[in-house]
């Protein structure tokens, strides 16, 4: 008896500090909530307006009012003279995107199952690899260009370029890899070669379908960054620019609806790159599955 | 047993394409820059004397001086910006959007802008920023200015702001890693032993997070040191900061003058690194 009436007022009190938290937890998530909001309309709004001010009409400056809706700008873009012609860099961009893809999926994939047979150095060659997110893309162009012309090669979108490109875009693919792997589990491999695979039959036939997503996202990596890179690029791609460089010189020269026009078509461009390889990835996931049931 | 047998052959001639590449691409030129630093004479030559004469000259001009503490405060301030903005809206999208659906997509409307060019987000806030930008449309109509601010566009402010919203992806997104890892027990069990939510977050959630915001932080300082692209696309010709004074001096010739603050970056990053290394094991995360 005594004790009870002792109890219920400390209960009250829970209950009522129980409510408190909740209510405060509950503004916590509508602050945080407005916040992340606003902050996800602060960074879009700036690509939205580009993106919009690209259909101004032939009289549209750089801002609004747009003086009506056109696709002039992107016809500007299409028929361009030589001095502005987006097209040779869009070209290589690409191409050269599709080199580093291929070159960070293959190098990853190896660097990456080369760390799970744990050899002598693989902590050093870990940092190496991740030396290559880490030096800015600054020094390394600076560097390269410097190191070019002490052995005099003439530098190229396509050797060059490309060589000082992987190196960024493999440190992303090689981390993605090691992340799948970690998730990977080993019993599947073992189980292979207990049935009498040979270590190659069983990394192609069990690993590699697993960590796949991996790989695709060592793809998506490999193309994006080499696409989108400016800084690396412009010490190392010499007389035939690259995509951002064009756009950086454009800018340079004169800020038109035009350059709006590129930046929606390019960043229109990555974004159905990502969603490309998001349906490949679901489309071969359910093909891996569809077997089985 | 494993498709690569420990301690192999295998895994050496696995590892030696990729090694050499990073070596040929990263490391060498690296190296290439501070040697350069330290050349005397004119000519661009490897017999060149090497002398301290750069470097001496470089710290002789206090406006370069000047601009090494002006990047460094630069750097600080996107840091605490971006790493408070980052820790926020990750613990909301982990923590308390409870709905799967709607976290993956404002998560996705988060990253997406990071899959696309920094150059183009860069220059997508010049019609913003402008003397008749977005902006200062927006403040006359609301009657907020009643003429326009020659606040944004060719000044730091604008810089700031366009590397706001390109930079806190990176300080958020190793949080939002770390946060996920969380076991949701942990806050139960603290939750059940009467601690209020604020003793759970101090004592609980920000130390196991603490790695993700010390990468996340590193990443931003890196990048924000080096980021000459957005000081020249909003700050035109009129603002420098270190990284831009590496272009100016290449553009003009002055290689060896070019290197020495090449390597004074480097250098600054290295050591905003080694003591960010001295907080949590980059290695570790992974396995975790």
């Amino acid at each position: 008896m005594d004790g009870s009436a002792a109890t219920l007022p400390v209960r009250a009190e829970a209950r009522r500090r129980r409510f408190d938290h909740h209510a405060r937890s509950r503004l916590m998530a509508w602050v945080l909530g407005t916040l992340t909001v606003a902050f996800l309309l602060y960074q879009w709004l700036p690509i939205l307006t580009l993106s919009l001010l690209s259909f101004s009409g032939p009289t549209g400056g750089t801002t609004f009012p747009m003086n009506g809706v056109s696709l002039h700008w992107y016809r500007e873009l299409w028929d361009a003279s030589i001095m502005n012609d987006f097209k040779p860099p869009l070209a290589r961009s690409f191409l050269l995107g599709l080199a580093c893809a291929a070159v960070t999926c293959v190098l990853a994939v190896a660097s990456a199952q080369a760390m799970r047979g744990g050899f002598r150095g693989h902590n050093l060659f870990f940092y190496l690899i991740l030396l290559g997110i880490m030096a800015p893309g600054l020094l390394v162009g600076f560097g390269f260009a410097l190191l070019c012309r002490l052995l005099g090669v003439e530098t190229a979108w396509n050797t060059t370029a490309f060589l000082v490109h992987v190196s960024w875009t493999l440190p992303f693919g090689f981390l993605t890899m090691l992340a799948i792997f970690n998730r990977f589990d080993p019993k599947l491999e073992e189980a292979a070669l207990t049935l009498g695979a040979t270590r190659w039959t069983a990394f192609r036939r069990i690993t590699l379908p697993i960590v796949m997503p991996g790989v695709i996202g060592s793809l998506l990596f490999g193309f994006s960054l080499s696409y989108d890179e400016f800084a690396r690029s412009m010490f190392t791609t010499g007389a035939d620019i690259t995509l951002p460089l064009a756009v950086m010189a454009q800018l340079d020269r004169q800020l038109t609806p035009e350059l709006y026009a590129i930046g929606a078509a390019t960043t229109l461009t990555s974004l159905l790159v990502i969603l490309g390889c998001t349906i490949a990835l679901w489309l071969w996931r359910r093909a891996q599955r569809g077997p089985n049931r | 047993m494993s498709t690569i047998r420990a301690r192999s052959a295998a895994a050496y001639w696995l590892a030696l394409p990729a090694a050499l590449w990073m070596l040929a691409a990263v490391v060498v030129p690296v190296g290439m820059i501070v040697w350069v630093s330290f050349w005397g004479g004119r000519a661009f030559s490897p017999a060149s004397p090497l002398t301290f004469d750069n470097y001496t000259r470089f710290f002789a001009n206090t406006i370069y001086l000047n601009l090494v503490v002006e990047t460094l405060r630069h750097t600080l301030l996107l840091m605490a910006v971006c790493g408070v903005l980052g820790y926020c809206i990750a613990y909301f999208l982990v923590m308390k959007v409870r709905s799967p659906g709607w976290r993956t997509a404002l998560f996705l409307a988060f990253v997406i802008p990071f899959w696309t060019s920094a150059l183009i987000r860069a220059i997508a806030w010049v019609p913003f920023l402008g003397v008749n930008g977005v902006i200062n449309q927006a403040l006359l109509a609301l009657g907020i200015a009643d003429r326009p601010v020659e606040l944004f566009l060719y000044s730091r402010t604008g810089i700031t702001m366009a590397q706001i919203s390109l930079y806190t992806l990176m300080a958020s997104g190793p949080v939002v890693y770390m946060l996920a890892q969380i076991p949701p027990e942990l806050r139960e069990a603290a939750m059940t032993l009467k601690a209020p939510p604020t003793v759970v977050f101090w004592r609980i959630i920000l130390p196991l997070t603490l790695p993700g915001v010390v990468i996340g932080q590193v990443l931003v300082f890196l990048n924000v040191m080096a980021d000459f692209a957005t000081v020249q696309t909003i700050g035109g010709n009129k603002l420098a900061l270190l990284p831009n004074l590496v272009i100016n001096f290449y553009e003009g010739a002055q290689i060896r003058a070019a290197a020495v603050v090449a390597v004074l970056l480097m250098l600054c990053m290295l050591a905003g690194v080694a003591a960010a290394l001295r907080v949590v094991d980059v290695r570790r995360l992974g396995a975790t």
